[in-house]
């Protein structure tokens, strides 16, 4: 299974970080969430964490996405210990995505406004 | 433990550089909720209403609600209380973003700022770290700039990821310059826009405030939460709100304005604009100027779009025009090119101006040109209806007070009073009236003058419910859905919640469902719209004891003489008269004391006798 991302329909209201921080918190709190939506003035950028890395790495390179230059650390999927996220805030304990368990539930997908998440095959 | 709120006010004052934080008294939570009612409350009972609102005993109050952060849809939003350098009046505009759900994952439910720096400062708040740091390098910049260069200061430029989780409320140049329309700009283009709060900052040599929040919400009812946004989802796909919205936001509102004759046009002389009939169709906007839809905090209606222009004097994007700004900037000062108005609209975000305000003065300074009041010799420009160029150059000058635009700087009143006419300033309160022009076609239009006359912050539409269909249109019934929807509006204020989603009939019942599940307490209806009528008559205390009396319950006199050529005057007397009875207010428009007893604000009782 995947979640597909169509990030040209993302409006960064960031409904999928309260979807995701309700069921794996039980709380409210977007920093805890394993979805991330990166936000700038032209498009935004939804990111779901992927598996931890120990270090970080040093292939830091720069992309065109959407006519602008960013950095590849903002498309790359992985915790690792120079993003401030995909860890517990405080303990750095890295998070990631487990597709609200087995079958996957993906929350995130649930609460999309916009239809940006999809789950596939 | 607390649900919803998180029960704490940061209070920071600037004269002697001290943060500290309190707790957020159990009875101010009990009788006002939170965010607007709680945030008067306090207010008020710090501020004497006698200051004056540019002195270091101003205070400004950042508000959230218990609502705040939690993911209700549309609960992203926050406001500020202060006294309005504009009006004098209490004021507490409404703003999205994600400032307030930063501020409330921070730990605080208020921020109060209070005192006067020596020396320019922002604020920076991670959670419990609060400092206080030096703005002088940021002081006469852009709000870009200003806010880009923060984003770098707090968070560095190693980790995008960073930079994007901080949130920042600023001023702009016409902040700094004490412009009495100045808003306070927050998150890329979103604003504080009325009363003038920008001011209160600049005064206080506050450029700006930086905010980051790891922490938690609590809700009480989480099963219940999940269940009940999946239905109110469902019942907006099912009745076309969630396409509506999200597909042209306030844009739509334009042809309705047309059909009912509701547009303001050339100063308020007109009720329709021929030449808008373009842009009627919500799709001509959208093609020429949108760039994406950009969501507030947890609203799946995403409303606001991101535009461009393709200018270089315009670079970037900016936020906007929503319709008030197409209404105001636009058909008021006879400006009829979209593009026009987007030049215009970004340079009042870019030096942090009030878009509706502003273009009341400008359109207002057009007539008295036009009729020959005042000249191109005193303006610099040949002010006519429709001068787009001479309309962004005159905000550029107010922002920094340059020239005639020091004059403008002052609000439209002043350049009114200055020729000889304040009557050709349509503005209510010295605060200029927004888009719905009072006088449509329809039977009951003075529903909408009354709302504005009545509203506690000056010419509003965010204060009650616009209907454009009234089921009598007797004074009576028009005066009753006035007060029961500025009674609704104060509790989705308190929520906090966005008056745009949940002012109207079709939702009326929802904030009531959201309180009870985030916070568990076992709220009824009835006891929301005396929270919510409380929270009214607080604010209506607040201008009294300002000086404001009956007498200022008033509308420009154009709204009560001359009609556009279909539309009708305001009855504003007979309205007013069943809109006081109503409210339980004595003929000078002050709450009789079986009102005060009834709502628990006995100890008024003496102070406004």
């Amino acid at each position: 299974m995947k979640i597909k991302i169509d990030h040209a329909k993302c409006s960064g209201c960031k409904l999928c970080e309260v979807a995701c921080s309700l069921k794996h918190t039980g709380t409210a709190n977007i920093q805890r969430s394993r979805i991330k939506v990166f936000i700038r003035e032209r498009y935004c950028l939804p990111v779901i964490a992927g598996p931890y890395t120990e270090a970080a790495c040093n292939s830091k390179n720069i992309v065109m996405f959407e006519g602008e230059e960013i950095s590849e650390c903002i498309m790359c999927r992985a915790s690792c210990p120079a993003k401030s996220v995909f860890k517990e805030p405080d303990v750095d304990i890295p998070l990631k995505c487990d597709f609200c368990g087995d079958p996957p539930d993906p929350q995130c997908v649930l609460w999309c406004p916009a239809g940006t998440l999809e789950l596939v095959e | 433990m607390l649900f919803g709120w998180k029960g704490k006010i940061l209070r920071i004052d600037l004269t002697r550089g001290n943060c500290s934080v309190e707790n957020l008294p159990d009875d101010v939570m009990r009788d006002y909720i939170g965010g607007r009612g709680a945030g008067v409350k306090i207010f008020f009972d710090e501020v004497d209403p006698r200051i004056d609102p540019l002195s270091p005993e101003n205070k400004i109050i950042f508000c959230t609600g218990p609502l705040t952060g939690t993911g209700v849809p549309s609960g992203g939003r926050f406001l500020a209380v202060s006294k309005s350098p504009l009006t004098g009046t209490i004021s507490n505009p409404n703003c999205g973003g994600c400032f307030g759900a930063n501020l409330k994952y921070a730990g605080y439910d208020f921020l109060i700022v209070e005192g006067k720096s020596p020396e320019p400062v922002y604020l920076s708040i991670h959670n419990d770290q609060v400092k206080i740091k030096p703005a002088l390098h940021l002081w006469g910049k852009g709000t870009t700039e200003t806010e880009n260069a923060i984003r770098d200061e707090e968070e560095g430029t190693e980790d995008p990821w960073g930079k994007n989780i901080l949130s920042v409320a600023m001023i702009g140049p016409a902040g700094e310059n004490l412009v009495k329309f100045a808003s306070i700009m927050s998150d890329g283009g979103r604003a504080l826009g009325r009363g003038g709060l920008g001011a209160v900052m600049g005064s206080k040599n506050l450029k700006a405030i930086a905010v980051k929040g790891t922490g938690e919400v609590y809700i009480a009812d989480v099963a219940g939460f999940k269940k009940a946004f999946s239905d109110f989802m469902d019942e907006a796909i099912a009745n076309g709100e969630l396409k509506k919205r999200s597909s042209f936001g306030t844009w739509g509102l334009l042809g309705r304005a047309q059909a009912t004759g509701t547009l303001s046009a050339q100063n308020f002389q007109l009720n329709y604009l021929e030449s808008f009939r373009k842009y009627e169709n919500p799709a001509v906007v959208r093609e020429q100027i949108a760039v994406r839809d950009e969501g507030c905090f947890g609203c799946p209606f995403r409303c606001s779009k991101r535009t461009q222009i393709l200018d270089p004097a315009y670079p970037g994007t900016s936020k906007g025009p929503e319709h008030e700004t197409i209404a105001l900037l636009g058909a008021n000062c006879g400006i009829t090119d979209i593009i026009d108005i987007c030049k215009a609209n970004y340079i009042c975000n870019e030096f942090g101006m009030d878009t509706i305000t502003a273009g009341a003065t400008i359109s207002c300074a057009m007539e008295l040109f036009e009729k020959g009041y005042l000249t191109e010799k005193e303006i610099g420009y040949s002010l006519n209806f429709g001068n787009a160029d001479a309309t962004v150059e005159l905000l550029k000058a107010a922002a920094f007070r340059q020239g005639f635009g020091a004059l403008l700087a002052e609000g439209g009143h002043a350049v009114a009073e200055s020729c000889g006419h304040p009557e050709l300033y349509m503005g209510i309160k010295k605060m200029g009236m927004p888009a719905w022009h009072p006088q449509g076609r329809f039977k009951g239009s003075g529903i909408i003058g009354l709302q504005y006359a009545t509203s506690n912050v000056g010419g509003c539409h965010t204060r009650s419910t616009l209907t454009f269909n009234p089921k009598s249109p007797e004074p009576e019934p028009l005066a009753q859905w006035v007060k029961h929807y500025q009674d609704l509006v104060a509790v989705v204020d308190a929520g906090v919640l966005c008056w745009i989603i949940y002012h109207g009939p079709l939702w009326e019942e929802k904030p009531l469902v959201w309180l009870q599940l985030v916070t568990g307490n076992a709220y009824t209806q009835d006891e929301l719209l005396l929270i919510g009528e409380r929270t009214w008559n607080l604010e209506r205390l607040f201008n009294l004891s300002a000086g404001f009396s009956a007498k200022d319950d008033s509308l420009p006199p154009r709204m009560l003489t001359e009609p556009p050529f279909d539309g009708q005057v305001v009855n504003l007397a007979e309205l007013l008269d069943a809109y006081y009875r109503i409210r339980g207010w004595d003929e000078n428009g002050i709450p009789k004391p079986e009102t005060l007893d009834r709502l628990g604000l006995s100890e008024w009782k003496v102070k406004v006798s």
